[in-house]
């Protein structure tokens, strides 16, 4: 099980993590070209061309019903059904988006399904974006020229060796076990030579190490990223699949789906994410079958009365 | 308790550890192989015990401070796992007994 796994650059594994924990909400196009059940085929004909766009939604009081996109257009052309109304031609169950998912859920829904455009929806279900590939290109530029930026400034000022200012994010596949557990060792030796408390450095090294073994033995590969400053250790958890069905219940304790070859290594005893939650003072976990999961766990390095008096 | 002590107890055999390994003091002991139950607990454990021959062993064993750890079971050590433990300056010890009987050895001369 041990293939040799290159560690990408860092500055890219990072714009990839920005961009991985970045909201739909926050790339999606808000403003969204949708229509009712009595338009026409014409009507979305004109829209498409009119904004040069490739999915027009179909909605009923703001839920979405259906999605017209140019491939029911042509069909419709073909048939010289253009004045025909959408609800004939349109695909009507559709994938939809929450707009408050990570984006590497997102992501992921662009490699599993064939669909250009994902209609992107609130709590209640209504209809509030659109998320095309574009958007994520634009997402993904976006951060890269932030990275670049910041690696300008960062090379102006050079950095205090005892700083505890520390961002970095370790690639993680799928069952290897050799290597799952280098992170936290890593970043356990960093604040314990920068002189924090060891009770502290035990709570992060508890919580990446079990967040690095969860991708390693149940997810299908992902990152973990680490953001320190002197007063918090940010630690998130991103994969893109396969997803957790009942994150409740993932959270108790005893309840695992490891199989045999993972027990044997000493791991499925179904307390790892309880043992991220009792660590952290800040805990946070989303995920969504086929799509992908995140964790985000923060560990405070001052007391919460130290942060509030700044 | 000094690590000697203990080693002698059980038979162990030293694979590598800090120079004055002999005089650790040990008053917690931790025995299990189930690696996230060794990280639910909240003590130093200063001693583990485990039949679980892996690097993830002795990885579980620094986050929870053990200075010692005993691969029970007659287990073979890896490369990787010695240095592991190196790096982290944790004597590493094996033992022909299994676990069961490396816990009673050491209840017996261990109060708990
Ligand atoms: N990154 C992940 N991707 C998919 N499933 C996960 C992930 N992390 C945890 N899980 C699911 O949650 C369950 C509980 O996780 P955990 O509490 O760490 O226990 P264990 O790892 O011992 O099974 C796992 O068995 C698995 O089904
Ligand atoms: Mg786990």
């Amino acid at each position: 099980m041990s293939e040799e796994h290159k560690q990408p650059l860092q500055s890219s594994l990072r714009v990839q993590e920005l961009i991985y924990g970045l909201r739909i909400s926050e790339v999606m196009t808000s403003k969204v070209f949708a229509v009712s059940r009595n338009c026409t085929m014409r009507d979305v004909q004109t829209i498409m061309k009119n904004n040069s766009i490739t999915g027009v939604p179909v909605v009923d009081s703001k839920r979405v019903v259906g999605i017209v996109t140019m491939n029911d257009l042509m069909n419709a052309l073909e048939q010289g059904a253009m004045e025909q109304n959408v609800t004939r031609w349109m695909v009507g169950e559709v994938q939809t988006l929450a707009e408050d998912m990570p984006l590497s859920f997102a992501i992921s829904a662009f490699g599993k399904f064939s669909f250009r455009q994902f209609p992107v929806v609130n709590k209640k279900n209504e209809l509030t974006g659109i998320l095309t590939f574009r958007n994520i290109n634009h997402a993904l530029i976006r951060e890269l020229s932030r990275q670049l930026r910041q690696m300008e400034q960062q090379s102006e000022q050079p950095v205090e060796p005892a700083s505890l200012n520390l961002s970095k994010v370790y690639q993680l596949h799928r069952y290897d076990f050799e290597n799952g557990g280098k992170a936290s060792s890593e970043i356990k030796k960093f604040l314990k030579e920068r002189g924090v408390p060891p009770k502290l450095v035990r709570r992060v090294a508890v919580a990446s190490y079990e967040l690095e073994i969860n991708l390693v033995a149940h997810s299908i590969g992902g990152m973990l990223g680490f953001d320190i400053n002197e007063n918090r250790v940010k630690i998130s958890s991103h994969d893109r699949g396969p997803g957790i069905e009942d994150t409740e219940k993932a959270l108790t304790q005893g309840y695992s789906t490891a199989n045999e070859w993972i027990r044997s290594q000493g791991f499925g005893a179904g307390m790892g994410l309880p043992n991220v939650k009792r660590v952290s003072d800040e805990f946070a976990i989303e995920s969504a079958v086929g799509m992908g999961t995140m964790v985000q766990s923060i560990i405070y390095l001052k007391s919460e009365k130290e942060n509030e008096n700044q | 308790m000094e690590l000697q002590r203990i080693a002698y107890a059980l038979d162990a055999e030293l694979i590598c550890g800090p120079d004055d390994w002999e005089k650790i003091n040990i008053e917690t002991v931790f025995a299990s192989d189930l690696m996230s139950d060794v990280l639910m607990s909240d003590r130093d454990e200063m001693l583990m015990v485990t039949s679980l021959s892996t690097e993830q062993s002795i990885r579980s064993a620094g986050i929870v401070g053990s200075e010692a750890i005993v691969i029970a079971n007659d287990k073979t050590v890896t490369e990787g796992m010695i240095e592991l433990a190196k790096d982290q300056d944790i004597a590493l010890f094996c033992t022909r007994h299994p676990k069961f009987e490396s816990c009673v050895r050491l209840g017996r001369i261990m109060e708990v």
